[in-house]
């Protein structure tokens, strides 16, 4: 089995998994953007973090990252 | 009651606009359709890492294997994600100073205490029973077997575990000296709970076989009753540790 | 005149530290107390203590009648309280914070809404969506007044209102506070003592744990009255020079000194001066000092 026929063998998995992790990507890139000032770590380090550890990078953002209000 | 109604009110407002809710939903649809997903692919994973030379009769999955990765991912990964977003939730307001005005303004505080439990464990309801509708649906369309007679019957002691795991973070977040105090309470507690049931005689009584007896309800090969001495002592100490709470509440200085 | 607010004996002390060893005044309904005392004196505990926010060790408190008790809020209806630091809700917009305020005081949901616009005019806050959030410090002290008025309170509790407001932030405030005077009686606490002149009737400073003084404003003057004589000389030499004249026994180290002086002005004034041209020096200026309060506070907790 190749790995495209895995992926579209799963389809009715992987569609709602991918919309629902970018959202939750864009959600939190919308608001890094959004904010100065982080209760730690910066710009940058969020950004990467959120689109490229998925979906614990969102999580950590928005529990550790985000300023607090 | 009034006032009940108005401090919930807020803290149902401030899980919406603080993002908790969104990121709580979407963690836990990515669980609800990881577990089915994850028990569906398994055998190709395995019969492509070790190769198809290697003849070892990989059984079909079937929906077991479904619910067995539903709860463990709940209950490895789940319950700490939950933990981890609700951990400032009573630290944050004392260290913040938000509550001293509405106090003030006669704001009793117990309701502060009840109303954070409440909207917490109403979060983790929604959160588990989320993914549970979501990992239902997708074994019922893939793995139409009867080996799972019993799915709801899995679920209910996780949701009663929750009322004891919130209170656990409520404490901990009231005698907390920063943020993550509350998680790092909650989480040792259940470690030390863990490390407990390795004595066979306190099994049945431990709040932890709320969330390790869940596949063998599902499967109906134990009966809820098995674990009601556990589900009751439970219950007995979500009752203590949250009144415990609000007496240690009552004497905090705002 | 009915007293609105009445401490008795307080006591309070945190572990080893005696904040509060005998504390007893009251505070007259319709009248502006000013509550002075050096940092750590104890005004903020004596506040919290009044909407029974700390326990009391010993001691009661009454206001309107009613007997303070800690954890309870049949009292805290009657009460504003103004915090020197007000925090809020960030996520909340001022509408909805005051809504909840209302809400929690056992307002009529009916009147909430247009009393709710009414204060936000007041106050000249914007009437939006703007969340608390992107507040600036004078618009949360601004909120801050809002809700403390928001239900009529009898009484209001002001701490520390305004050390850090601007000038101009300052004297709005100090404004909107006497425009209450008659309707509302005000508890005001402030190290900033030229505060309580401009619109105190009554003032009261806490030294070492009791209320070392607690007069109005006029009695006060009368009783510290401690009249001086300021002399300003062109340079420092002629004013040393005026000092070994006038026998200023203190170190004079600006061309400016003072003399206190017991009976009448005119005669000592004159005496001075005579003194001064006998010796050939003139002032450039002799001004008549009043005592202000600022003395009054120095003489009292010393």
């Amino acid at each position: 089995m190749t790995d495209a026929n895995f992926f579209f063998d799963n389809l009715p998995f992987f569609i709602p998994l991918i919309i629902v992790e970018l959202v939750l990507m864009i959600t939190a890139i919308v608001h890094i953007f959004r904010h100065q000032h982080y209760q730690h770590g910066n710009r940058w380090l969020w950004l990467l973090a959120v689109m490229f550890i998925q979906p614990f990078g969102a999580i950590a953002y928005f529990v550790f990252g985000r300023e607090l209000e | 009651m009034k006032v009940m109604w108005y401090f919930t009110h807020k803290e149902i407002l401030e899980a919406w606009r603080k993002h908790h809710l969104l990121i709580i939903g979407l963690i836990f649809m990515i669980f609800g359709i990881e577990s089915p997903l994850i028990a569906k692919i398994l055998p190709d994973i395995l019969h492509s890492s070790f190769g198809s030379n290697l003849v070892i009769n990989i059984p079909q999955p079937t929906s077991v294997d479904s619910w067995q990765q539903f709860y463990k991912n709940i209950t490895q990964m789940g319950i700490y994600v939950l933990a981890i977003i609700f951990s400032g939730f009573m630290s944050q307001e004392v260290s913040q100073g938000t509550l001293v005005n509405l106090i003030a303004k006669g704001l009793p505080r117990f309701i502060v205490v009840l109303a954070k439990f409440l909207v917490a464990y109403l979060q983790w309801c929604g959160a588990i029973l989320l993914a549970f509708v979501i990992t239902w649906g997708y074994t019922a369309y893939y793995f139409p077997d009867n080996k799972s007679p019993q799915p709801l019957l899995g679920l209910v002691p996780l949701l009663i575990f929750g009322l004891f795991f919130t209170a656990l973070l409520l404490l901990g977040s009231t005698l907390a000296v920063n943020n993550y105090f509350g998680f790092l309470f909650a989480a040792g507690s259940i470690i030390a709970l863990t490390i407990l049931n390795m004595w066979k005689s306190v099994q049945r009584w431990n709040p932890v076989a709320l969330m390790t007896d869940n596949l063998r309800l599902v499967q109906g090969t134990e009966k809820l009753a098995h674990i009601s001495p556990a589900l009751m002592l439970t219950l007995g100490l979500t009752i203590v540790l949250v009144t415990l709470t609000i007496i240690i509440f009552n004497h905090k200085r705002l | 005149m009915m007293a609105l607010l009445e401490l008795a004996h307080v006591q309070k002390s945190f572990g080893t530290k005696q904040v509060l060893t005998d504390l007893t005044f009251s505070v007259e309904a319709g009248s502006i107390f000013g509550f002075v005392g050096e940092n750590g004196a104890g005004k903020t505990t004596t506040m919290k203590l009044i909407l029974g926010l700390e326990k009391l060790d010993a001691g009661q408190i009454t206001v309107a009648q009613q007997t303070v008790k800690y954890g309870q809020n049949k009292t805290n209806q009657n009460i504003g309280y103004l915090p020197d630091v007000p925090e809020y809700y960030g996520y909340l917009t001022a509408t909805e914070y005051l809504m909840l305020c209302g809400h929690l005081t056992g307002m009529h949901k009916s009147e909430l809404p247009t009393r709710i616009k009414e204060m936000l005019a007041a106050v000249d806050l914007p009437q939006n969506k703007q969340r608390i959030h992107g507040f600036s410090r004078g618009m949360k002290q601004r909120l801050g007044i809002a809700q403390a008025l928001l239900n009529r309170p009898r009484l209001l509790i002001c701490d520390e209102p305004t050390s850090a407001l601007d000038p101009a932030g300052r004297r709005e405030f100090l404004d909107l506070l006497a425009s209450l005077r008659g309707e509302t009686t005000i508890i005001f606490s402030t190290h900033i003592l030229n505060d309580v002149e401009r619109i105190c009737d009554q003032v009261g400073i806490l030294n070492r744990g009791r209320l070392a003084v607690n007069e109005t404003l006029v009695n006060l003057r009368q009783q510290f009255a401690r009249p001086q004589l300021q002399l300003t000389f062109a340079d420092l030499t002629s004013a040393q020079q005026a000092a070994v004249t006038l026998q200023v026994t203190e170190k004079v180290v600006q061309p400016q000194f003072s003399l206190p002086y017991q009976g009448a002005s005119q005669q000592f004034t004159g005496q001075v001066l005579r003194q001064l041209l006998a010796a050939d020096i003139v002032p450039l200026a002799v001004n008549q000092q009043q005592t202000s309060l600022e003395d009054i506070f120095l003489e009292v907790v010393k």
